[in-house]
């Protein structure tokens, strides 16, 4: 009955291993950052649900309004930092796709990790 | 109320600030950049030096920020173990980032060097301020800060192979980033706080449930990842190998250290350890991996043909070091941990930074390449044996100080099976270190591999090199100084 209650927590983290599962098995390298990007928000969704309250009101404590009705401001503050450091590494890593495929041609990531640099010494990289 | 109350928070935000400030500076005078980044760097550290003595003994200082008492504020909170870590991270950073102007010019073309300063520093500074905190959301925030910079720094110059690395890096690094944050959601969704010494007291309280073992499993293996425990290190070799030769000495010398810190404390400061079969159960699992991890990272070790490679591959060995002087849960086994993550900072950086004098000068990466090189770099050659006589334990190095306290640690523990790995671990390191001083001293060359006269890497590249391979001597020999503090703070821990 507490799972039926807390159903949000369940859809947390069925999305988290959904995006954890993508990430592990696509080969597609656009794929797994989607992937990511899918286990950041159902974090995300998670901690928004802890502040949630049926019928809640913003929290500001003017004209004496109940404090017992207030949503929960801190889990939103937090996901507000959360979102940019998501924006950033999603950033950051499409950015390297873009380099990757330019300079590989692919974006399949066994055959990206599987191609050679003849200089460098390769060997043991898949330890 | 002394201004020195201050200085714990400044010495974080000063290198955040310099980053700020530093690309203005790189868009009028480029030139100037490499030298303006240290003024933060040294400032840090110079507080820190101040800062010894302030911490009164077996406590911490505690600052709040903007004045906000915790656990409503965010808390820094240093104690003796955080300050020692605090400054290697300042000495190291300081000493890498002479070195990289050299460097950098040569391998990182004009218009990336400023970004390349602004992110060095960015990564100093969440380092420091990643080891001081106390709250434990702000933790994930310069965690992040840390793990950003470094993936770009990995990448930084733009070819295919580092480009490869960095989003390998990537790959693995950002879901262990979400599930350290989901786990920081779960203990907040439990016990209301974010305040790691609020955390521990209600934990106290409410006993062990489910929510916390999963939030405890998740924050090890987010941690681990960062700190490349040995399952979950297959990011470290590349990354560590093709980064510029100043951030491979950071990643490998202080990242994975400060992973490794940041798990103690929870473990530590938060659950409590010994609080229940959980965190007991989880560490006999670490404790395991991190032997596999020192047996691992030593073979594969031996086997590699690249030099820094190699070194890579030496880390995830001494991660697996760092470990098991925590497992042990003895004051001996953690004062060994502590120890270690200094003197294998002070000699992986050192060894990184010779491999990269050698790229710098010849070009040369692989290990057969090195045989004779002494006849052209002795300087370079003498501070990399002396590095490797630390990495694998001969005394008077530190690295013999932190393996004998590692050793006493577990053998004081019971655990005699991992005392005998880690003797292993040091026969392993043995082998791969001493081949590399036969082939430069006493093999000689191939025809035209070496120049017949001293030709040695610039002194703005020698002298951090020199500086640590002194510096692993040095406290192996004082040992007396630290160790002792090191040991009070640590039963204190227990």
């Amino acid at each position: 009955m507490r799972l039926l209650h807390n159903y949000h927590y369940a859809a947390a983290m069925l999305l988290f291993c959904l995006g954890l599962h993508t990430v592990i098995v696509r080969r597609n390298i656009i794929k797994k950052l989607i992937g990511l990007n899918i286990m950041e928000t159902s974090v995300f969704f998670f901690y928004i649900s802890l502040g949630y309250l049926e019928g809640g009101i913003a929290p500001i404590r003017t004209g004496g309004a109940d404090p017992a009705r207030m949503v929960n401001p801190i889990p939103q503050a937090l996901i507000l930092t959360g979102i940019v450091v998501a924006v950033s590494v999603t950033a950051l890593a499409l950015s390297m796709v873009i380099l990757l495929y330019r300079q590989y041609g692919t974006l399949d990531v066994d055959r990206l990790m599987r191609e050679e640099e003849p200089e460098a010494g390769e060997s043991g990289k898949e330890g | 109320m002394g201004a020195w109350r201050h200085f714990p928070i400044f010495m974080i935000t000063v290198p955040l600030l310099g980053a700020v400030l530093l690309p203005f500076l790189g868009y009028a005078r480029e030139k100037w950049v490499p030298y303006a980044s240290l003024l933060p760097l040294g400032t840090s550290a110079l507080l820190g030096v101040l800062l010894i003595g302030r911490i009164p003994s077996g406590g911490y200082l505690s600052y709040h920020m903007g004045g906000w008492e915790p656990p409503f504020g965010i808390e820094i909170r240093l104690d003796y173990v955080g300050l020692f870590l605090m400054l290697v991270v300042c000495g190291i950073t300081t000493l890498a980032l002479v070195y990289s102007r050299h460097y950098i010019e040569k391998e990182v073309s004009g218009g990336r060097r400023t970004a390349y300063y602004v992110l060095y520093l960015l990564m100093s500074g969440a380092m420091l301020g990643f080891v001081a905190t106390g709250d434990i959301f702000n933790l994930f925030v310069f965690m992040e800060i840390l793990a950003l910079s470094s993936y770009a720094l990995v990448a930084i110059t733009g070819n295919r192979n580092a480009v490869r690395a960095a989003f390998k890096y990537i790959l693995m690094g950002a879901p262990s980033s979400i599930m350290v944050l989901l786990a920081i959601g779960f203990l907040y969704s439990v016990t209301g706080t974010l305040n790691m010494a609020d955390l521990a007291r209600r934990i106290a309280e409410s006993g062990f449930t489910e929510v916390l073992i999963v939030s405890y499993i998740l924050l090890v293996v987010g941690f681990g990842v960062k700190a490349a425990l040995f399952p979950l290190h297959m990011w470290l070799p590349d990354a560590h190998s093709i980064a510029p030769s100043p951030i491979s000495a950071l990643l490998s010398g202080l990242l994975v250290e400060v992973c490794a810190f940041a798990l103690v404390r929870i473990t530590l400061s938060v659950f409590t350890m010994r609080a229940s079969d959980l965190v007991m159960g989880t560490a006999d699992a670490v404790g395991v991996a991190a032997a596999a991890a020192v047996l691992y990272g030593g073979i594969m070790a031996i086997l590699q043909k690249d030099l820094k490679m190699m070194i890579a591959y030496s880390t995830v060995s001494h991660i697996g070091y760092i470990f098991l002087g925590l497992t042990a849960f003895t004051a001996e086994g953690l004062t060994g941990a502590m120890y270690h993550m200094l003197d294998h900072g002070l000699a992986k950086a050192c060894l990184f930074l010779c491999a990269g004098n050698f790229i710098y000068l010849k070009g040369y990466r692989r290990i057969e390449d090195l045989k004779g090189a002494w006849v052209q770099m002795p300087w370079t050659c003498f501070a990399f044996a002396l590095a490797s006589l630390s990495v694998i334990g001969i005394p008077p190095t530190a690295g013999f100080i932190s393996k004998w306290y590692l050793i006493l640690g577990n053998v004081k523990g019971g655990k005699w099976l991992y005392a005998a790995v880690l003797l292993a671990g040091s026969i392993l390191a043995a082998v791969y270190c001493l081949r590399i001083i036969y082939y430069m001293f006493f093999q000689s060359g191939k025809e035209g591999a070496w120049e017949e006269y001293w030709h040695d890497a610039p002194p703005a590249m020698l002298a951090p090199v020199w500086v640590l391979s002194l510096a692993t001597l040095f406290f192996g020999v004082f040992s007396s100084l630290i160790i002792p503090s090191l040991l009070k703070a640590a039963a204190y821990l227990l």
